[in-house]
């Protein structure tokens, strides 16, 4: 049998997710006699391939059309698709957004914070224009496995993973099933 | 009361009358989930966490408010029971702000332990994301109405137990709230600032200040002990880290109190701002000057001998430290008393217990501002009045209690009230320094019909009385040995004595006329007992260690004692 074919990538997040991740420490030496890392933020390659992977995983909310359309392409070019952390099953910590409207939260942010002069929003053809709500990944496109935590711990990530590599769908519950720091 | 017999999960279950559901799982060590139940509250079944199945009832019944009959029989784990709680979660995630990631509470949470329990790796239902008050305007802790699931505790804590009366609920489904009084801020409301509510809530809602973020319960040290705030004597569960004092929480089902503290015992002494004394201090060029215990005990020594000595107690202290005191001013020839005046005999009347109040019929208050200086006795009293109780005040000032009293009178009418009490069941008069005689001679016809509770205002006046300190005030004499522990003293205080030795916590208007400072531990780094109202001896545990140049009064008297014989 050949290598399972894995694609991640991160949405609206801070890489906390892809960092636990590698918190697997030397396990990822017996993770890579199995998987092939086709794409990753970490890698070279930032797009799963146009002919597919076996699991795609995504961390980070949804909070910009950019990230509206990474998810919409990761869903249709994975089997199975993971969402892993708080942002990517609950929308995480970027949802305090939603407690403002959009334009509120950019004038804050770019031209009222104490420490700005002459601030102003950015706008550029190549910045993707911001969601009304900051969701989880969830609430765009049907997800097979949410894994919460803010992030995930190393152990709770390894056991979805060699779960899935058993051929199992993976059971949350225990210690692998925690909201926030709460694993840690 | 009689037994009932109930299947229970397929097993016979036997248990009391009046049991519900729920208490009669738990007692044959069936769990059942709740949210807005609390053992120490009324039962309520709003968060419908705890329903159950029972056969030949239509519908599932909430456990926590289903009286448990003989036959029935209840299934409390199913698929269904499960499926409807992973709903009712669900809907409560969909309410408010319920992200684990940045809330205090985080790790500690009743809720989360719920979602856990049922699986909720993520939520059905979209989110309102509409922004709730969080109210800071009290001190010491704060309401995050975003993190609120109504579950009402805090509503029924301060109702039932502090008989307060201030949270209320206001509006209807989905936009109920928390409220103060006729919604005002917390701070600006009748709140009293117990706590209770604080210690009920399940959530993050309400957030204590000070131990916010400060650990969770894995990593924290709990150690019992006895408030020393004043003569009451609450249990205290002390929490701790690192040697830092975090927090305090009452003790349920513990005496006098059950449970219940009120702003001095929970929170004022964890905001202590006066200046510590640390070290033996002795007077040298006009000037306190930093001494080592071995010069300021050798001085005090020198300067007993063949002086004539008056020791003066502020009751705030153990039992141990107060009879060595009286000990020692005894083995000098020299008198000894207490600071604080003490609430004279009735010559009528049985003693009550502070319990006692919760269910008396009529109460009478003389002389005594519970309500301010033994808060704990006052919350009892509203809550007899809340049960039916009439409470008379008879007083010439002002008395927090008038708001809820029956009948508040001067001194000079004070046999109205006797005359009102005299087809009462059960009286108990709460009375303290403030009684006039005139009152005392006016409820005399009542007799021993009265059961009396003598608020004294030392904080550990009972033991101050075992030791046979009597109230005294400062004379001149050669020395004066001033035992006051953390008491504040009045500025006004002098002592006329030529040289003065002061045993204390802080720095304050009588060290500054102090020849000699001895440093006190504080009530969390004591050992010993105390006496409570009640007349129990109550043991103080160390909670933490008191800085290095501190040491305890009973050992420093046993030095000195030492020194005194060579």
């Amino acid at each position: 049998m050949g290598k399972i074919k894995v694609a991640t990538q991160w949405l609206e997040a801070c890489a906390g997710c892809h960092m636990s991740f590698l918190d697997i420490d030397e396990r990822i030496v017996e993770f890579f006699k199995h998987v092939e890392l086709t794409s990753s933020p970490l890698t070279d390659l930032k797009h799963p391939p146009e002919e597919g992977v076996d699991v795609g995983i995504l961390t980070g909310g949804i909070g910009n059309e950019d990230e509206l359309h990474e998810a919409q392409e990761m869903r249709e070019r994975s089997k199975l698709l993971i969402a892993l952390g708080d942002c990517a099953v609950f929308g995480g910590i970027c949802t305090m957004r939603n407690f403002f409207p959009t334009e509120e939260v950019l004038r804050r942010g770019y031209i009222e914070t104490e420490s700005t002069v002459d601030g102003q929003i950015p706008q550029h053809e190549d910045l993707a224009p911001l969601t009304d709500k900051v969701s989880g990944v969830g609430d765009v496109v049907p997800v097979d496995i949410y894994l919460p935590g803010c992030p995930p711990t190393a152990d709770a990530i390894w056991h979805v993973l060699t779960e899935l590599l058993a051929g199992r769908m993976p059971k949350l519950e225990g210690k692998v099933l925690k909201y926030g720091m709460d694993g840690g | 009361m009689s037994e009932i017999h109930l299947k229970i999960n397929d097993r016979e279950v036997t248990t009391q009358s009046g049991q519900t559901v729920l208490e009669a799982a738990k007692s044959a060590g069936v769990e059942i989930p709740v949210l807005c139940h609390h053992p120490a509250l009324s039962n309520w079944g709003a968060c419908r966490m705890c329903v159950v199945e029972v056969e030949g009832m239509r519908t599932l019944q909430t456990a926590c408010t289903l009286p448990a009959t003989e036959g029935m029989v209840v299934k409390t784990h199913t698929e269904q029971t499960f499926d409807i709680r992973k709903f009712v979660l669900e809907l409560l995630f969909s309410e408010r702000n319920h992200y684990c990631m940045y809330c205090q509470m985080s790790g500690d949470c009743e809720l989360q332990d719920q979602a856990y329990g049922h699986g909720l790796d993520h939520w059905t239902y979209p989110r309102p994301y509409e922004k709730q008050e969080v109210d800071a305007t009290r001190k010491y802790f704060i309401m995050d109405h975003n993190r609120c699931i109504l579950c009402s505790r805090c509503v029924r804590a301060c109702t039932e137990i502090a008989a307060n009366h201030t949270l209320g609920l206001r509006n209807r489904g989905a936009q109920t709230m928390i409220s103060a009084d006729l919604n005002v801020p917390f701070g600006a409301s009748s709140c009293v600032e117990c706590g209770t509510c604080l210690q009920v809530c399940p959530t993050g809602a309400l957030i204590d200040a000070r131990s916010a973020y400060g650990g969770r319960e894995k990593d924290v040290t709990h150690t019992q002990t006895t408030c020393m705030q004043c003569s009451v004597g609450c249990d205290l569960d002390v929490v701790t880290r690192y040697n830092r004092l975090l927090r305090v929480d009452g003790v349920w089902d513990s005496a006098p109190n059950g449970g219940l503290l009120c702003v001095d015992g929970r929170f004022t002494p964890l905001y202590e701002t006066r200046k510590r004394v640390v070290k033996p201090l002795v007077r040298k060029d006009g000037k306190l000057t930093e001494s080592s215990w071995e010069e300021a005990l050798g001085l005090v020594a020198d300067t007993l001998k063949g002086s004539t000595c008056q020791g003066l107690a502020a009751c705030a202290t153990t039992n141990e430290a107060l009879a060595a005191f009286a000990g020692l001013m005894t083995q000098l020839g020299g008198q000894a008393g207490r600071l604080e005046p003490v609430a004279p005999a009735l010559g009528y009347g049985v003693p009550a217990t502070v319990a006692d109040v919760l269910d008396a019929d009529f109460i009478i208050v003389a002389g005594a501002q519970p309500l301010e200086y033994q808060r704990v006795v006052g919350y009892f009293i509203h809550r007899a009045a809340d049960k039916g109780a009439t409470v008379a005040v008879i007083g010439d000032s002002e008395n927090a209690l008038n708001k809820r009293a029956a009948l508040s009178v001067a001194s000079a009418q004070a046999g109205v009230v006797a005359q009102a009490a005299a087809d009462a069941e059960k009286i108990v008069l709460v009375y303290s320094v403030g009684i006039k005689p005139e009152v005392v001679a006016a409820l005399k016809p009542l007799g021993d019909k009265v059961s009396f509770l003598a608020l004294d205002p030392a904080r550990n006046g009972k033991g101050a009385e075992a030791a046979g300190l009597k109230p005294q005030s400062p004379t001149k004499t050669d020395v004066a040995y001033i035992l006051l522990g953390e008491q504040p003293v009045a500025d006004a205080l002098r002592v006329p004595a030529g040289f003065k030795v002061v045993q204390t916590a802080y720095h304050s208007a009588l060290t500054e006329q102090a020849d000699v400072v001895l440093p006190t531990p504080l009530w969390y780094e004591r050992s010993g007992h105390v006496t409570t109202l009640d007349g129990v001896d109550k043991s103080l545990q160390t909670v933490l260690p008191a800085p290095a140049d501190v040491r305890d009064e009973s050992v420093v008297l046993a030095q000195l004692t030492a020194l005194l014989r060579s």
